[in-house]
């Protein structure tokens, strides 16, 4: 984006997560206060709702830089674990994608077809994901997981765990 | 204030009991194991033990259950240096600097340090509260909500600890934690924010929230790794490594000992526990270091300075069991329920009555402390091995563990769908370099915040000068601002040191430069 003299870099991605924590924040408080006002009910909760508008007001200008300012922040920096940063080469981030999207699969899945087969295609694709092809490794490996964590989390637990098999 | 009689009865209590002793290596190895395990509390170690106890006397069964208590205390930390997923909310401080350690390869000396920590600070605990176990429930009753509420902001105020290169982020993170923290139904009977979830009428679930929140900032990023360290020197599992850091622990006294009071303290008032002990004695080390700015890099006083909070706090809740009948939290409470199963009511009246008894519990505990030595350094050279594995298959075992153990807090699908809920959070916090410790914070201290600011109010009736008639509360936001005062000082007359030797140095280059010319 230019404007005047200067070219301007817009973090469209920031933006849009911005905006979903502003719209959560703004429907949190109208929600609270739709409830009731009295102020036990938005005591704490309708001040704090505020006060993060408002720092977001502030983080909104960060997601636009002058792109010389830009480069200048993307030099590499020290390792910080506070503050960790994501993998930027393109083969690491499909990879931790891939092993989120199959963590939200398996999660959904659990109820479905039982947490045993579920534990079962979730420990054979992540392996698979993190690099493991040898099909004589892939499967004893997952069902032994399988096994292993549905019965010790059955002894474990003193809620029910449905499974399909075990 | 300490009856010497009723201590050398309880010598003897301990002596003719040696049975007794038996049960304190298998309740240390339960506690350990169930503890290091992501999501599974040591109130469910405790109660999945319950029923053992009842077939034991009354001393064997509080040995055995309170064995399980030490143990579970220093096992949390465990995972939460090998894999920065801490066992319980009580080790999340331990995760700053803990996990850095171990990315340096330094997972040995972090597992000593935090090791020996828990213990010395188990012992400092329990030898503190045989001295003030009376005089202790005296102060306990006299702690408020006004005194909570100061206590949860103390808690708060880490975030300043944090180091975000964006205040303002870690100001919006913090403010999102805190409004996450409150949804459900608030003490009032309010419910907000729930979208007509019944699950979410207790709020969300602070440990697959926080399990969730970190999975995504550091254990997806595993999966492009071919193991958690990547240097293959730094992987060893060294005893003498473990034993040198348990050593090292000994040059930080004054760490050692402000994490125990702060512990002790926090551990006594019942519903606080150690969750926020640990992140308090963190922020103010950190607050008080002159190397406060290699926190969260490796520096093992953050190690020591959380582990210290969590295990003295054992010895602060045990007082308040003992001394009121109060539990201090979970834990505490399936203790309770073993003292009446054996028809023993703890409160004033048993510790004026049975006072040999409560010393020989103390007592015991401090055996258990230093048991702990032993098998926690047998616990840790097995557990360390996990770096050793390759990440292709250690990798889906933490997930499912971290998984299933959301699923054994209420035994609910909810727990797994908010961890992936949550991690999904993570991953943009990550990404858009928000620290994810606010958020893990503001969700782990938003309801009690909401929850003592508004009996603090009704207390009041509003009037804010209500705090000049609790002088507990003022004393805690006094050391609180001293501490704040003296930090912002401490950093001034840094920044101008530094930049008086900056000065200096250009002063120094500036003549060299002319001395060269001239020659």
């Amino acid at each position: 984006m230019r404007i005047g003299n200067h070219t301007y870099k817009v973090d469209y991605g920031h933006l849009i997560f911005l905006t979903a924590i502003g719209g959560y924040v703004t429907w949190y408080l109208t929600n609270t206060m739709s409830v009731s006002t009295h102020v036990n009910n938005i005591l704490l909760v309708a001040p704090v709702s505020v006060f993060a508008l408002l720092m977001l007001l502030c983080v909104v200008p960060q997601c636009i830089q002058r792109a010389d300012a830009a480069e200048e922040q993307a030099k590499p920096e020290q390792y910080d674990p506070l503050s960790p940063k994501l993998p930027t080469e393109r083969r690491q981030v499909a990879r931790m994608l891939m092993l989120g999207g199959a963590l939200g699969v398996f999660v959904f899945s659990l109820a479905v077809i039982g947490f045993d087969v579920a534990i079962f295609l979730f420990a054979l694709a992540a392996m698979a994901i993190c690099g493991e092809r040898r099909p004589h490794h892939l499967v004893p490996f997952a069902a032994i997981i399988a096994v292993v964590l549905v019965y010790g989390f059955k002894a474990l637990m003193p809620y029910p765990m449905p499974t399909f098999f075990l | 204030m300490f009856d010497f009689g009723a201590f050398s009865d309880a010598l003897g209590i301990m002596a003719t009991s040696a049975g007794s002793w038996g049960w304190i290596v298998p309740g240390l190895i339960v506690g350990l194991v169930f503890s290091a395990i992501p999501g599974v509390s040591i109130t469910m170690a405790m109660a999945i033990v319950l029923p053992m106890s009842l077939y034991m006397d009354f001393f064997s069964a509080v040995v055995f259950l309170t064995s399980v208590y030490t143990g579970a205390g220093f096992g949390g930390s465990v995972p939460a240096i090998l894999m920065n997923i801490p066992g319980s909310p009580a080790s999340y401080a331990t995760t700053f600097d803990g996990y850095a350690m171990s990315l340096k390869g330094q997972h040995n000396e972090a597992l000593g340090y935090a090791l020996f920590a828990s213990t010395i600070c188990g012992i400092f605990g329990y030898l503190l509260l045989l001295l003030v176990v009376e005089p202790l429930a005296d102060i306990v009753l006299g702690i408020g909500p006004v005194e909570m509420f100061a206590v949860a902001i103390w808690g708060m105020l880490l975030l300043g600890s944090l180091g975000s290169k964006y205040i303002t982020r870690g100001l919006l993170a913090a403010a999102l934690g805190i409004l996450i923290g409150t949804v459900g139904m608030n003490t009032a009977g309010f419910i907000r924010g729930t979208m007509g979830i019944p699950n979410l009428l207790d709020g969300v679930s602070p440990v697959p929230a926080m399990i969730g929140l970190l999975a995504a900032g550091q254990l997806l990023t595993l999966a492009s790794k071919d193991y958690i360290i990547d240097a293959e020197s730094s992987r060893e599992v060294s005893l003498k490594r473990i034993l040198a850091g348990c050593w090292g622990t000994m040059r930080y006294p004054g760490v050692l000992f402000r994490g125990s009071i702060i512990g002790i303290i926090i551990g006594a008032v019942p519903g606080v526990g150690s969750s926020i002990g640990n992140l308090i004695a963190y922020a103010e080390t950190k607050r008080t270091s002159k190397d406060s700015n290699t926190f969260g890099k490796g520096n093992p006083k953050g190690v020591i300075a959380a582990e210290s909070a969590v295990a003295s706090a054992e010895g602060g809740s045990m007082a308040t069991m003992l001394a009121l009948g109060i539990p201090g939290g979970g834990a505490t409470a399936i203790l309770l329920a073993a003292f009446m199963m054996h028809n023993i009511v703890p409160g004033p009246s048993f510790i004026q009555s049975q006072k040999p008894m409560v010393y020989a519990i103390i007592l015991n505990n401090i055996v258990q402390a230093i048991a702990l030595l032993g098998v926690g350094i047998g616990f840790i050279y097995v557990a360390a091995n996990i770096v050793r594995v390759r990440t292709r298959y250690i990798l889906p075992v933490i997930l499912v563990v971290a998984t299933l153990g959301t699923y054994a807090v209420d035994g609910q699908v909810a727990g797994p769908i908010t961890l992936f809920i949550f991690a999904m959070l993570g991953f943009a916090l990550v990404r858009y370099e928000y620290p994810v410790a606010a958020v893990v914070v503001g969700i782990l201290l938003g309801r009690m915040l909401e929850t003592e600011f508004l009996r603090s109010y009704q207390l009041s009736g509003g009037d804010p000068l209500y705090l000049f008639q609790r002088p507990a509360a003022l004393a805690i936001v006094g050391i609180m601002l001293a501490s704040l005062g003296m930090t912002a000082w401490g950093k001034r007359k840094q920044a101008k040191q530094e930049a008086e030797e900056e000065a200096a140095m250009v002063r120094l280059q500036q003549e060299q430069a002319v001395a060269g010319a001239r020659k």
